[in-house]
Parts: C-alpha cells; structure tokens; sequence
C-alpha cells in the first residue's frame, strides 16, 4: 500500500478502521479456524462416541441375550433341582419303604447305639411301636435279658446278628437283624424227636434180643453145641454194639432238644472212676495194658452230675483203650485244678489223632483215619457227646495228641464242682 | 390154672411189661429162677384182671376193678417188674399212684422199673414214690435185674 502525507489524518482515520477491520478479520480467522478446529474435534468426539454407543449397544445386546441365558438356565437348573429333590425323595422313600418292609426284624442304631431305623418286623418280634424306640438308646429299649441274665428273647425263637456300619475305616453304628426261627427250630426238634422216638422203639426189640440170647447162652432152653454157643455170641455182642449206638443217638437228640438235666449230687469223685475202671478192666486186661490211676488227696465228695461225669470218663477212658495196640499204657489222673475246678485227664500211648484231623475231633459222627483203617468199631459220637456235656456243665475239654511213634493222646477235662468236704 | 394159694407158696413177681415177647422173657427167666409170676400188660390189667392163667403160663388180668380185688384178695406179691410205657392210657408212673395209694403192707414191696423211657423227669417222679431202682431195659441183662430183686427181698 502506497502512503500519502497529505491524506495523512484522513488516511490515518480510515487506517485505523482498516486496520482495526484487519485485526477483526484477522481475529475472525483466527476464531473462525478454532472454530473449524473445535468443530473437527468436536466431528471426532462425535464419531468416537458414536463408535462407543455403537460398542456400548453391542455389549448391552450381548448383556441381554447373557441374562436372558442365565435366566433361563437358572429355571432349568431349578427344575432339575425340583426333579432330582423329588426323585431323591422317591427313591429315599423307596429305600424306606425296603427297609420297613424286610421281613427280619431291622434295628439300626447311631454310634452312641440310639435306634434311628425300626422296621415293621422288629416292632412285632419285640413286642415294640416304633415310636417308643425311635431316638432311644437300644438297652433301654430292648431287654434281652432279665435281671437275672436270663435271655429272655430265647423263649420266642429269635437269632440276633449284630454287625458294624462302617463308613471310610470309622464305625457309625449298628445293624442288629432279628430273625423267627421258630420254624427251624421246630422242625429241627421234630428231627430230633424223631430221632429220640425212633430210638426209644428200637430199645424194645434190642432188648428182647439181648435177653432171649442171654437165656440161651445160659443154657435156659437147654445146652448149647460150641458152633451155636459161638453164633449165638456173635449175636449177643453185635447187639451189645447196636445198644449202644442207639443210646449213643438217644444222648445226642437229647443234647440237641436241650432235654439233657444236668442234676449235681454229691458224688465221690474217686469212687466214681473206679467204678468206670473197673466196668473196662477186662478190656484192659486182654489187650495187656499197662493202668494207672492216680489222683490227688483232697478227692473224695463233690457235688457234680454223676451220670454225666460217668459218661465222660467211660467215653474217654474207652476210646484210650480202643486205640491204643496191645502192651500199651493208660493213665487217669484226678486233680484239683483249683477251688472251683477239677481237672480230669486220661493219657495213653496209642494211634494218637492226626494233625489235619484234630479240629475235627469232636464233630458228630466223625472218625479219624487212622483208626478207621485199624479193625475197630466207633460211631463217631462219644467225643461230640462227652463235648457237649462237658461244656454244658460250664466245664473245658482239649487234648494233645501225636500219630507220633507211642506218644498217643491225652485229653484233658476241666469241670466245674462245689467242693462239699469243707 | 394155678390157683392162688399156689402162687402164695413161693416168691411171687407182679410183672406189668406191655410188649408180650418180653414179658414172655421175663416171664420164663422168673420162673427159672424159682419165682412165680402174676404177669400183666396194662396198669388196668394189673389192677383189675381176672386170675386166668393162659397158654403161656400168664397170669392174665382184665380189669382195673378186679385187679385190685385180686391184689387184695392176694396174699403175698414179693416184688413188682414194672414197665413204664404199658398198654392203655396209663403208665407205670399210674400204677405206682395207685398201688401205693393203697398204703400199708404194699408200700414197702419193692418196685423194679424196667423201660425203654429213662427220661430223667420221669425217673425223678418214680423216685419221688419211693421207687429208686430203675433200669434202662436194653441196658441190663435179664439174670442182673433177677439177682437184684433176689437181693432185695
């Protein structure tokens, strides 16, 4: 721009204007370019949020579709709570249902023995309502025995079988199942009865045996030649034989149906053995053994069952006789074992009893093999009687015994007795 | 038939034993021994027969009523042989009620028991009567039992 002097006041005035003009527009520029600038920032924050809200939405969409997920699968899982409850409670109810119904009687005690489970056929076997024995301790619920230790559920038939809970290693309870047997026992007893009866029918017609053969053999109907005499021994002992097998029967059915009295008395001990010996002394002295009989001082009165301490002695002392060769040795010794036992023992240096046979020993109607290879004749019950009346009289009885050459056996019995000499 | 006084002159066995090949046993080894025998198979029989001696030299006796006429009337039984299982519905343990119901000379004649049945129960009964000698029958011999009841009169 050309400047004139002249003008200079003029030119000054209207400079001014222009240059406040220029200085306004150079100030609109500059605002106008902020502005544009802004108005770019502004564009971007705009397409920034624009991409955010888009982004916002998508995750809110996918936020929706999750809850509508989880809402839906919560209702499934309820339902499958509701059907798993429901078929839980069916199947518990089930398993109650077999529990109560088992037709033994059921009783299942916690560990502290509190009776949680009762079935149907323990209340009526015991005489008991559920409700009376549920939460209870079982040994103020349930007497087995009375105050004189008397089992009284013995007199109703019932087998106890009593068994642990246990879960991983640790008890939790217990299980008693109590089953009627008076079925078996019935017809076991009827067996045994039979038995009994049976024997008792055959006694008449052994007896008459024994006596007509008596009588012959003592020349009542007239001499006999030494060819009958012989036969007709051979009767007379293979009779003896058959009474004494049905006697050995008749004790057995009667150990068995608990008709066995056990009836102490006082009896003299030593007296009583020497009876025994001398019924077996003729078998003693034909097989030329060598007997002994020794027992202790203080022997003489005691109160036992003499029929039973009898039977024991006659069956052990004969079985020591029976398997035991020729020239052989047997001892009985009477001793007092201590104030309330005596100990009876009969040794010998027979067969002896073979090591794989001997916890069979006292079973019915067993025979070891070694003596039944030799000729002798047993039925296989006098140890399984003797046993049994032993350990019914509260008494023990055990052996020892080698097939080793001459050591034999010895069989020992402890019973109990009520020393009456004092 | 013999008649009672016969009987009366020797020792006289009452034998009450239901099975008659036994009794028939008894019976003749009685005899043998130089006994005489009143046999019987039931208590009725005991108690009430009438004397009738049959093939088999018996001394039968039919009923109760006459029985007991008959023991009364009898002057002397020296012991009695009695089974427990007899014919009818009484037993030997009946008898021996009976018999020593009646009291006086007949409670001290001594009773043998000689049976099949030794249940300790009914041995125990027959003692609780006085009657202690008991024998299992298949266990004794016939010339025992005989030597025993000579011992005891």
């Amino acid at each position: 721009m050309i400047e004139n002097t002249a003008n200079k006041k003029i030119i000054s005035a209207g400079d001014s204007i222009i240059y406040n003009l220029k200085v306004l527009a150079k100030e609109k520029e500059s605002v106008r370019r902020k502005l544009a600038v802004t108005a770019a920032k502004l564009a971007r924050a705009a397409k920034k949020l624009a991409v955010i809200a888009k982004e916002k939405e998508v995750v809110r969409q996918k936020l929706a579709i999750t809850a509508e997920k989880l809402k839906k699968s919560y209702e499934t899982l309820e339902q499958k709570v509701q059907e798993r409850t429901k078929d839980l409670e069916a199947s518990r109810a089930k398993e109650e249902a077999i529990l109560l119904s088992i037709g033994d009687g059921l009783l299942v005690m916690d560990e502290n023995g509190i009776i949680i489970i009762i079935n149907n056929a323990a209340e009526k076997l015991l005489g008991i309502k559920s409700n009376d024995a549920l939460d209870k301790a079982f040994s103020t619920v349930i007497r087995i025995t009375n105050d004189n230790g008397t089992i009284i559920l013995a007199d109703k038939h019932i087998a106890i079988t009593t068994t642990p809970v246990i879960l991983d290693g640790a008890v939790i309870g217990t299980i008693k199942i109590f089953r009627d047997i008076t079925n078996e026992r019935e017809i076991d007893k009827a067996k045994t009865e039979f038995v009994s009866l049976a024997s008792h029918q055959l006694r008449t017609p052994l007896s008459a045996v024994n006596w007509y053969a008596e009588m012959l053999l003592a020349g009542d109907a007239g001499d006999l030649n030494p060819k009958q005499k012989k036969y007709l021994d051979e009767v007379y002992r293979s009779n003896q034989r058959m009474v004494e097998l049905v006697n050995a029967l008749l004790d057995v059915s009667s150990l068995e149906l608990g008709t066995f009295v056990i009836d102490p008395e006082p009896t003299d001990v030593r007296l009583l053995a020497e009876n025994v010996i001398d019924e077996q002394k003729s078998e003693i002295d034909i097989k030329k053994m060598k007997f002994s009989f020794s027992h202790a001082k203080n022997i003489s009165l005691m109160q036992t069952d003499p029929k039973l301490l009898r039977m024991v002695m006659q069956n052990i002392l004969s079985n020591a006789i029976k398997y035991t060769p020729e020239n052989g040795r047997i001892n009985l010794d009477i001793s007092l074992k201590d104030e309330q036992n005596i100990m009876i023992k009969i040794s010998d240096s027979g067969y002896g009893i073979p090591k794989n046979q001997q916890d069979k020993i006292f079973g019915k109607l067993f025979r070891a093999d070694n003596v039944r290879d030799k000729d002798t004749d047993g039925t296989g019950l006098g140890l399984y009687i003797v046993k049994s009346i032993v350990e019914k009289s509260g008494g023990k009885i055990w052996f020892r015994s080698s097939t080793e050459k001459r050591t034999g056996s010895t069989f020992f019995v402890v019973l109990p007795h009520i020393n009456i000499n004092k | 038939m013999k008649t009672t006084k016969n009987i009366a002159e020797k020792r006289t066995v009452l034998v009450i034993e239901d099975d008659k090949p036994l009794l028939e046993a008894i019976n003749a080894k009685l005899e043998k021994s130089g006994f005489g025998v009143i046999a019987a198979r039931s208590v009725e029989q005991a108690f009430h027969g009438k004397l009738a001696k049959n093939s088999d030299g018996e001394v039968t006796i039919k009923s109760i009523e006459q029985a007991l006429d008959y023991l009364e009337s009898l002057e002397k039984i020296d012991a009695i042989w009695l089974d427990h299982h007899l014919i009818g519905k009484e037993d030997g343990l009946d008898f021996v009620k009976k018999f020593k119901a009646n009291g006086g000379r007949w409670s001290k004649i001594p009773v043998f028991v000689v049976s099949n049945a030794a249940s300790p129960n009914t041995v125990k009964s027959y003692g609780e009567f006085g009657v202690s000698k008991y024998y299992v029958k298949s266990d004794h011999r016939l010339d025992e039992i005989v030597s025993d009841i000579v011992a005891s009169l």
